[in-house]
């Protein structure tokens, strides 16, 4: 007889919402974080985008600390004197509302009580060592020199899984599949953040940047979301881009975003209230570990189940969504007392049939564009010249568009061929 | 003997984290993590301890708001044997003398005391009252910035760190103890013991079941008026380098800004 039905590792989204449907059919669920209390330690720009939660927690936007549900998406492309946007603003997010930003304190915590409240054990600042093995199937895990006993365990760790990969479940994370992401949170008051984005009522603006100027080659991402009375303001960096630089260059990072002309007076007089960084993992398709085995499933973060392209981060919506499918397998196992790899391989089904894992085929590579020298370094600087010719009035005659592109072209220092191939397969990717 | 050990402990928002609202002037306390007082932590280290050593049990008591929840888990996972929570929202917006009151009352229903321990203060009010309050509201001896005890026949024997070296007393139990910060190292939780702390579960206990007048607790019980708070603002400070032969012109200068000034000597 085992301990528990089963073990989740980490009380982030993934294992949480695994723990909410286990513990709702009610199966025994020992759920441990290391964190205390759980999210204290979590680092994510905050919008949950899509309706996960749908399947777990009925009538979660009335219940769920949700900041504002997002209605203003902007992405925008830096150049050291400019900013270049494409807005959309839609009163058809007031009707479906597709995301909302979130604080990650308030959130996890709401998550891990809910499975708490369906039942699991939730047991909260202590770090599970290692996976307990029996025959080379996973029995449990390790705490302390003491083991606990389950049917099988979901590892479900963020993305610097420790414990999978010590335990050889999956390849440590190479620099190529790992970004550094670097958030702030920014108190301002609820009415200095209506005025400044222009927002009203709970609507709310969700910004991605492209930082064209920076030096060096660095190509690195901004996000600036709008909570309820604060800004979630950071950059994500390319990890090899780091590694070369140096590990206080990711400061310099933040502090040239938040210093940009169009940016500064968006986040001028708050106060820092959060200052944090996390791994995020990038490789997506390419880099994923099995994600099933004797005893185990792998979810989340800890499973490279994270969409980026530079610039936006999806990852808690993933996230959700593969916590609830593990547990639909691990229910479905349980019927037949059957949780050896073969019986658990419905996961991969569930997922392959998902959002989650169609999402990360259909964008295999995309990191190869978004992280391209055009997204980055020439598109910006080209847009602004293109805009720039338009709409500066010298006294000069007018001059044709394609004649504009032309010239900053050979300005950018691209050529032709190599626009054309990077553009086709940026369209492609996207 | 078998001795039966109160430890009173407190949950407090981590120091190391804490906002004052610069607009209300009180504590920022919806973003902050809430810790277990860390000289509560030595207390009760002191207290398994010694429990461990003679032989008994070991009861937390602590005053607070439902949240402290984790505290409570956390000293059963710690090695306690019950834990009480004394928790009522009558208990609101105590000062020191409420609080030692109505700790003193719900220790004053547990069967037999032989030691209480409590930390020398609390991070968050640094007062060092109540430990020595709740001695007095029950009458007992009390020894304070403890750093080791022992025990033996009816005697307690505690070493107390003072200013001017430490000094060995013996005591007849009943006695409270306040424990120095820092006078030992907490054992840690592990899982094993945290799941079976929650599992065992801890006792909340309200004011009916103290039984007390509701004009003697929490705010209303409070002789403490807090008139006014304000914050400290930060000195700017200069920095500036001098090398040895050129301390002449720092005293210039110093004295020049009107940092240094001349006196006749007497
Ligand atoms: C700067 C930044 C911005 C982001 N912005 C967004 C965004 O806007 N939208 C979005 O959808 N996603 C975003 N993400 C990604 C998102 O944060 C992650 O994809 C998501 O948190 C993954 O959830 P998870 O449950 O898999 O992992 P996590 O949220 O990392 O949770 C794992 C949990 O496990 C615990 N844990 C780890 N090891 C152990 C152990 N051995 N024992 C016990 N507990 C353990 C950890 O403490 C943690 O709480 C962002 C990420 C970063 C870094």
């Amino acid at each position: 007889m085992s301990d528990f039905d089963f073990i989740v590792v980490g009380a982030g989204p993934a294992g949480s919402s695994a723990a909410i449907r286990l513990a709702t059919a009610g199966s025994s669920v020992l759920l441990v974080e290391r964190a205390d209390p759980p999210g204290s330690k979590a680092v994510s720009g905050g919008i949950l985008w899509g309706r996960d939660l749908d399947g777990l927690i009925p009538d979660w936007e009335k219940s769920a600390p949700v900041e504002r549900y997002i209605d203003f998406k902007s992405t925008s492309f830096l150049t050291r004197d400019s900013k270049i946007s494409i807005d959309f603003r839609s009163k058809k997010f007031e009707e479906k509302k597709t995301g909302y930003s979130v604080l990650r304190a308030k959130l996890d915590q709401f998550l891990a009580l809910k499975a708490k409240a369906a039942g699991a054990t939730l047991v909260t600042g202590i770090t599970v060592d290692s996976l307990a093995r029996k025959e080379n199937r996973i029995v449990g895990v390790v705490q302390d020199g003491d083991t606990i006993t389950s049917d099988a365990v979901i590892l479900a760790e963020g993305a610097n899984p420790r414990v999978a990969i010590e335990s050889g479940l999956r390849e440590p994370l190479r620099d190529r599949d790992c970004a550094i992401g670097i958030k702030q949170i920014v108190k301002l008051s609820e009415a200095t953040v209506n005025e400044r984005f222009n927002l009203t009522g709970n609507s709310g603006y969700a910004g991605e940047f492209a930082l064209g100027y920076l030096e060096g080659g660095v190509r690195a991402g901004g996000f600036l979301y709008t909570n309820k009375d604060s800004l979630s303001i950071g950059v994500v960096i390319a990890m090899e881009n780091l590694r070369a630089n140096g590990s206080t260059y990711s400061y310099d990072i933040m502090e040239k975003f938040m210093e940009h002309p169009y940016v500064k007076p968006l986040v001028e007089g708050g106060r820092v209230q959060e200052y944090s960084a996390h791994l995020v993992p990038e490789g997506g398709i390419d880099s994923m570990p099995k994600l099933f085995g004797d005893g185990y499933l792998i979810a989340g973060d800890s499973a490279s189940m994270t969409f980026s392209n530079g610039m936006i981060i999806q990852g808690m919506n993933y996230a959700i969504a593969s916590g609830a499918m593990a547990a639909d397998s691990l229910l479905e196992a349980a019927k037949k007392k059957d949780f050896s790899g073969a019986a658990l391989s419905s996961y991969q089904d569930r997922l392959e049939h998902s959002q989650v894992l169609m999402d990360l085929r259909k964008f295999r590579g995309i990191d190869k564009v978004t992280w391209s020298r055009l997204v980055h370094e020439v598109a910006p600087g080209m847009m602004e010249n293109i805009l720039f010719s338009m709409f500066y009035e010298d006294g000069n005659p007018k001059k044709h568009l394609a004649e504009i592109i032309l010239g900053s072209l050979s300005k950018a220092n691209m050529k032709r061929s190599e626009l054309i191939m990077e553009t086709y397969r940026m369209l492609r990717r996207m | 003997m078998a001795l039966e050990i109160v430890v009173m402990v407190k949950q407090v928002p981590d120091s190391q984290e804490v906002v004052i609202d610069p607009v209300t002037m009180n504590l920022n306390r919806s973003l902050t993590r809430n810790v277990t007082n860390k000289a509560d932590e030595n207390a009760l280290e002191a207290a398994l301890q010694l429990r461990d050593e003679v032989g008994g049990h070991v009861t937390v008591v602590s005053m607070g708001p439902p949240q402290a929840e984790s505290t409570m888990i956390e000293c059963l996972a710690r090695g306690a044997d019950r834990a009480i929570l004394v928790s009522d929202r009558f208990f609101g917006g105590a000062d020191t003398y409420p609080t030692g009151l109505t700790v003193a009352s719900a220790i004053s229903k547990l069967e037999k005391v032989d030691v209480i321990f409590a930390g020398e203060e609390s991070s968050d009010s640094s007062t060092g009252h109540v430990g020595p309050g709740v001695a007095e509201f029950l009458g007992m001896e009390q020894a304070t910035y403890v750093s080791s005890v022992k025990y033996a026949d009816g005697f307690i024997i505690a070493e107390r760190e003072l200013e001017d070296g430490t000094e060995v007393i013996k005591m007849p139990t009943p006695v409270l103890l306040t424990i120095l910060l820092n006078a030992n190292v907490p054992r840690r939780q592990t899982l094993k013991r945290k799941i079976a702390a929650t599992k065992q579960g801890y006792e909340v206990w309200n004011l009916e079941k103290l039984g007390m007048p509701p004009e003697w607790v929490g705010v209303r019980g409070s002789p403490t008026i807090v008139r006014k708070m304000r914050p400290i603002k930060e000195k700017e400070r200069a920095a500036k380098r001098f090398e040895i032969d050129q301390i002449p012109d720092l005293v210039r200068e110093l004295f020049e800004i009107g940092a240094l000034k001349l006196e006749e000597m007497q």
